[in-house]
């Protein structure tokens, strides 16, 4: 119990006296750069979207770090974080033997929840409730110190100010020439085609710009991004470019595949072994649940009333809501490849579109007053 | 984790709010709703085709509208001509409309058929959806106008016009027609039956209007040098 108390520690961001102004959910003014590199991959941004797409990317530490390339001396020794990493990995052993639990297979779930039921914590901010993470997500990564003993620095690029970013840019177009010149190899020798193997760039993103912040452990400006990923796109035009394929994709990242992400419910079966599963949906305020039966005579009843009877008027957006719950109820009878289709289609996500707030000085939502000359 | 964009993927309200926005990020694709598309086997599929599918397979998709549907009666092209005949929102009315006007139309061509003699009877086109579609394409203007300021005074330039803009024109002049120069006392899916089919052998108000857009084209043919797109 002793020993526990070092590591809990409460994430560093609390200490810093000025919070930043985009801190948690908030709608900030971080300009979104994922809908710009997926959207169309060969331009980098477009004005529109960035007067639209206002919206803060994640909550993590990242993003509350002012500096990444910390402005004055290495906050925190190489030493003090391998002790720190050692004391935690004790730290967790300790944990696991208390809980009764097995130390050499205690993942990071494990500890939270056991911190969470040693620890519980009524307050609501989750910056303030005790937590125990490895050293690395805790500390913020910084850069050991630049130069030598004799005052000199490492890197060529030191006088920069943003050596990383600059070797990065100067790596990538050595990687450009280094194409260029295969390419012109295979047409000295006559082996050059148009239809080289491409590499595929479906289903992967660029890194974001504070993902590249945080592999470089520098701080860039959205213009340097910006020109760092036209020098990625310039390399990806190049014919012969899946030559340097992994250097490419060291700067990609996967995109998550949306059909995993559906729910399906297993299928329930009822006192006569017949299979049915339920479904609920909502439009706007209209709410439906649907009961679908294996091996049915195909009769619709809503509320007790045939369909027919109940929606004489082809169109209602209960109908809508009715949609999505069938859709739902559908999914446990269905294969994997079916519910990818009625994903396709549209079936399976619920409508957000709702009625648009009526604003002030305005009769409507878009009606404005009458207008009069005096 | 930075690298998930669950955040982003949540209906939202922009902070900005532009005149034409949506509920759905634009990460968002539009949904697929034709079932031959996905009957396609894995071997059939066009390069292209297959990026499609494999971005579409990332992409969350946006929930399909209530007039969109599998079926096989559903006609897009239909489908926004009962949008612009609509009137306060009253779509049932429309769709009625238009409904009454195939009905009509397909009697009035069988009528045709049973009269006519047996060579003629192969030419005669029965299928309404037919006939709306084609007589549609007739009524569709090639060349448009645009008025341009130049030196204090308006030229109507020639210009060419995209896909949709010829459709809407097309449907509008349809719909206009209808409804001003007609007798009291006819229903509008009457007028309607008639025009179209007129338009369908390239006759009636509608594609003489067409004409006469392309004939003011051709002489404004000096001016199509101020157009700078």
């Amino acid at each position: 119990m002793l020993l526990l108390s070092t590591y809990f520690l409460f994430s560093p961001e609390r200490r810093t006296a000025n919070m930043a102004a985009s801190g948690g959910r908030t709608v900030g003014s971080f300009l979104w750069k994922c809908g710009n590199c997926c959207f169309n991959f060969n331009t980098v941004s477009s004005n529109l979207t960035r007067q639209v797409l206002s919206r803060q990317l994640c909550v993590s530490a990242v993003l509350h770090r002012k500096n990444l390339a910390a402005a004055g001396p290495e906050k925190f020794s190489e030493e003090f974080i391998k002790k720190q990493v050692e004391e935690f990995n004790i730290g967790k052993r300790h944990l696991a033997n208390m809980m009764g639990e097995d130390p050499e297979t205690f993942t990071q779930g494990d500890i939270n929840r056991s911190i969470a039921y040693l620890f519980p914590s009524g307050l609501f901010d989750k910056k303030a409730k005790p937590l125990m993470k490895h050293p690395d997500e805790v500390f913020p990564k910084q850069r050991a110190v630049q130069w030598g003993a004799d005052g000199r620095p490492f890197h060529f690029l030191f006088y920069t100010g943003k050596q990383s970013y600059y070797s990065l840019m100067h790596d990538t177009f050595t990687k450009a020439l280094a194409v260029e010149k295969h390419q012109d190899r295979l047409r000295g020798k006559d082996l050059f085609t148009q239809d080289a193997k491409q590499i595929s760039l479906v289903g992967s993103r660029w890194l974001l710009k504070e993902e590249l912040e945080e592999l470089l452990v520098e701080t860039i400006s959205e213009h340097d991004y910006a020109r760092f990923i036209q020098l990625m796109e310039r390399l990806l035009s190049l014919p012969y470019c899946s030559v340097e394929e992994d250097f490419v994709q060291r700067y990609r990242r996967q995109l998550e595949i949306q059909s995993s992400k559906q729910q399906v419910q297993p299928l329930q079966y009822d006192q006569h072994g017949v299979a049915y599963s339920t479904g609920d949906g909502r439009r706007k305020t209209a709410m439906g649940t649907v009961l679908l039966r294996d091996s049915g005579s195909g009769s619709i009843s809503i509320n007790g009333t045939n369909y027919v009877h109940y929606f004489p008027v082809l169109q209602d957006r209960q109908a809508g809501a009715l949609r999505l719950a069938i859709s739902r109820a559908m999914l446990s009878f269905l294969s994997e490849g079916q519910v990818e289709t009625m994903r396709q289609a549209g079936l399976l996500t619920p409508d957000p579109r709702i009625k648009e707030r009526k604003k002030p000085g305005q009769e409507g939502a878009r009606r404005k007053f009458t207008w009069k000359k005096r | 984790m930075a690298a998930s964009v669950t955040g982003l993927l949540k209906p939202w309200t922009p902070r900005v709010l532009l005149v034409r926005w949506s509920r759905y990020n634009p990460y968002y694709l539009e949904p697929e709703p034709r079932k031959e598309v996905y009957h396609i086997p894995e071997t059939e599929l066009t390069p292209e085709q297959k990026e499609e599918r494999e971005l579409k397979s990332v992409r969350p998709i946006k929930a399909a509208t209530n007039s969109v549907t599998s079926s096989v009666f559903n006609d897009p092209v239909l489908s926004k001509f009962v949008n612009m005949m609509m009137k306060d929102g009253d779509k049932i009315i429309a769709k009625g409309i238009i409904t009454q006007t195939l009905e009509n139309m397909k009697r009035k061509q069988v009528e045709k058929y049973h009269k006519a003699p047996e060579v003629k009877k192969a030419e005669i086109e029965c299928n309404p959806y037919v006939i709306f579609h084609q007589a549609l394409e007739n009524c569709k203007p090639v060349i448009g106008l645009a008025s341009i300021q130049k030196g204090g005074k308006f030229y109507q330039v020639p210009i060419p016009l995209t896909d949709n803009r010829r459709r809407f024109l097309a449907m509008k002049w349809m719909i206009t027609e209808c409804r001003d120069n007609k007798h009291r006392r006819t229903l509008m899916y009457e007028k309607l039956s008639q025009e179209l089919l007129a338009a369908f052998s390239k006759e009636g108000n509608v594609v003489k209007r067409k004409h006469e857009l392309h004939k003011m084209a051709e002489s404004n043919r000096a001016y199509a040098h101020y157009r700078w797109w």
